[in-house]
């Protein structure tokens, strides 16, 4: 395809079209659009699979015009607040969805690269966000010194639990995640320095320069609520980890993940470090699912174990799985759209496990790759 | 020691019913190697089964017109039924279609498939989300023998156990349905070549399977009084440990693994003070230490990974 001014804006045409969908989705209340949208999205999906050609040729557009993407895509999101300024409650699901993209990121790094079911991810936040929690109510510490505590702790944390777990393997190794997540959950429950079932109340807000980020703030002629303090924090986080992964899928250890889902005892007799890279894995997962532990714990100011209880782990899994394993685009697509859907669908909020449940399952059968599969590796 | 004879009945109780869970991670891992994450669910699944089946009996009047060692077998009876079949369909809908695919596949689904039975129950049970009480299906009776007192259904139901348990080995190890489990779990393609029907005898396995599970939620309730939608994720999880403990696929295994985990957590609950809050905590410590250290359980045999 030759470069053009017919082929850029049919480029931002498209992109514009996509955020416009995700505009209405955030915004309509009624069912029925959403609801096309979904439809649609899964439509999409399925269309882009059958026929290769368009696929193709999408692609080759968007790495023609990597760059303006990327720059359209990033005006779009930080513009975001802005629009939905009046509604501070969009902006806080924004941030959710954030940090969710976050820990499923993080999984996807044994999930999606190495098939390595990891049940724990609410342990690893979890101590992010208790380490967190436990240092500002006591020391006071700010929170710019604590956030990489917090993934520093956990990715400790990720690395001890990755020791053992490194002897097992498949169910096994799912079994030993479980029994950690649970361990965690009930110690946080018991122990007493952790407030056991009352949890922690009373994280401050953090501060930039004497500045609460629990302020509003004027930009631009327009009252931005402080929800859109943390949107922008999660979003750095998100920014850094999507690096990092692209990085790391995209260099020798990515290769050598890749290598050891396919097949272990092949990887490792071309000289992969089977253990060495799996436990990269886990403690690269725990760092970011500690500093988004420790975001979260700051942001509402109170955690109790009841935020880290095994289903939160079970829903990371499901984001991944539905976004599309090894598709860290997909994998934020996934995190995003099931945290809104549940919240969009208010009256089906006490189903909203069962309806993940569920769509697991199905998409399993139908879709095993994901809505936006991995694509396969291209060497030029 | 009478209180300590009383903690090893308590253990010997509790351990049970983390063997009837046990042997069906056992059975379907032997069979297929796979592992039903949704197997305590369905334990679950039968708890709430006996009270609707009592429910049924008492509305039809049947529990005040016939005998009451009739109306009990018969709900407990038509439980193990249902529940088996309802294992069946589990693994058709949810474990054969992933037969062939990668292990994260049947592992995600079956995690899954928990959520929804768990939910279901919690959703369109009435009042689903609190405890249910479990109907007394045993006698009420309690006696003494010397200074040690037992309960009449606290005997009943290690004795149903036991015989479930023993019954279940008979079946594997002694008839010709049994022959075929045991040869598909080692060669599936060499048993069909025999003249096994491997489809319905990995039905059969799970019908085995999920019928002691029931059995094991019907005893939980009666035991505890009430069921919850949520036991079973607990219940299940210790049974899988359980059998890993013991070394998954193997049924002797699956006993030794019940055992040991029965045996920690109510010991630990008994003597370590203010144990009982961290007698989980014990339990899945053991099992860790177990997966690191001997991955292949008390009885299970070394497996050589191959290319």
């Amino acid at each position: 395809m030759k470069k053009g001014p017919a082929g850029l804006l049919l480029l931002l045409f498209l992109e514009s079209l996509f955020f416009a969908l995700v505009l209405v989705f955030l915004v309509v209340e009624e069912i029925i659009p959403i609801l096309a949208v979904i439809l649609g999205t899964v439509v999409l999906s399925f269309v882009l699979v059958k026929y290769e050609r368009l696929n193709a040729f999408l692609q080759d557009l968007f790495s023609h015009y990597r760059k303006t993407a990327v720059a359209w895509g990033l005006i779009f999101v930080l513009a975001l607040p802005f629009i939905l300024h009046d509604s501070p409650y969009l902006i806080h699901l924004l941030f959710l969805s954030g940090l969710f993209a976050v820990l499923a990121i993080g999984l996807d790094f044994q999930v999606g690269s190495t098939h390595l079911v990891n049940f724990a991810t609410a342990a690893d936040y979890g101590v992010g966000a208790y380490t967190a929690a436990l240092l500002a109510v006591n020391f006071g510490w700010s929170f710019w010194i604590i956030l990489p505590l917090s993934g520093l702790a956990a990715a400790l944390f990720g690395f001890l639990l990755g020791l053992p777990t490194m002897k097992t393997k498949t169910y096994y190794l799912s079994l030993v995640t479980i029994a950690v997540g649970l361990i965690i959950y009930l110690l946080l429950n018991n122990l007493s320095w952790t407030g056991g079932s009352d949890g922690i109340a009373g994280i401050p807000y953090p501060t930039i320069g004497g500045f609460s980020l629990g302020n509003s703030v004027r930009l631009f002629g327009m009252e931005l609520p402080f929800q859109a303090n943390f949107y922008y924090l999660v979003l750095g986080i998100l920014f850094l980890e999507f690096v990092v992964a692209r990085r790391l899928y995209q260099s020798k250890i990515g290769l050598a993940w890749n290598a050891i889902r396919d097949d272990e005892i092949a990887a490792a007799c071309q000289g992969i470090d089977v253990t060495g890279s799996k436990i990269m894995a886990f403690y690269t997962n725990a760092f970011f699912d500690g500093l988004a532990g420790a975001i979260y714990a700051f942001n509402v100011g109170f955690i109790a174990p009841e935020n880290f209880a095994f289903m939160l782990s079970v829903i990371v899994v499901t984001m991944v799985i539905i976004g599309g394993m090894g598709n860290v685009t997909g994998v934020i697509f996934g995190a995003v759209i099931m945290t809104l859907i549940p919240e969009k669908f208010q009256v089906v909020q006490s189903y909203r496990l069962w309806l993940f449940a569920l769509i697991i399952i199905i998409m399993l059968l139908a879709r095993p790759k994901g809505l936006f599969p991995q694509k396969t590796r291209q060497y030029a | 020691m009478a209180h300590f004879a009383e903690i090893v009945f308590i253990a010997l109780m509790l351990s049970s019913t983390y063997i009837l869970i046990a042997v069906g991670f056992t059975l379907f891992f032997g069979a297929i190697d796979i592992v039903q994450f949704a197997h305590g669910d369905v334990a679950m699944l039968g708890a709430f089964v006996a009270i609707i089946l009592y429910g049924l009996a008492e509305a039809t009047g049947m529990t005040r017109v016939l005998p009451m060692v009739v109306w009990v077998a018969g709900v407990i009876f038509f439980t193990l039924i249902i529940t088996g079949a309802l294992g069946v369909l589990f693994e058709r809908v949810v474990v054969k279609p992933f037969r062939k695919a990668p292990l994260l596949m049947v592992l995600v689904a079956t995690v899954a498939l928990g959520i929804i039975i768990r939910e279901s129950v919690r959703l369109f049970y009435p009042e689903g989300s609190n405890p249910q009480v479990f109907p007394k299906l045993f006698p009420q009776a309690s006696f003494q023998v010397g200074s040690l007192y037992f309960r009449a259904e606290h005997l009943m139901i290690f004795g149903i156990s036991l015989l479930l348990i023993v019954g279940m080995m008979v079946f594997i190890n002694k008839t010709k349905i049994g022959l075929a489990i045991r040869a598909i779990s080692q060669n599936i393609e060499a048993a069909s070549l025999m003249g096994i029907n491997p489809d319905v005898t990995i039905m059969i396995t799970f019908f085995a399977g999920s019928l002691l599970a029931g059995i094991a939620g019907v005893l939980t309730g009666t035991y505890f009084n009430v069921v919850k939608f949520d036991i079973g994720l607990m219940g299940g999880i210790k049974g899988f440990s359980a059998a890993v403990v013991g070394g998954l696929g193997n049924f002797n295994g699956a006993i030794l693994g019940g055992l040991t985990l029965g045996v920690v957590e109510t010991f630990a609950s008994a003597y370590i003070p203010g144990g009982t809050a961290y007698k989980d905590v014990y339990a899945f410590i053991i099992v860790i230490f177990f997966l690191v250290f001997k991955p292949s359980g008390l009885l299970g045999e070394r497996v050589y990974d191959k290319v």
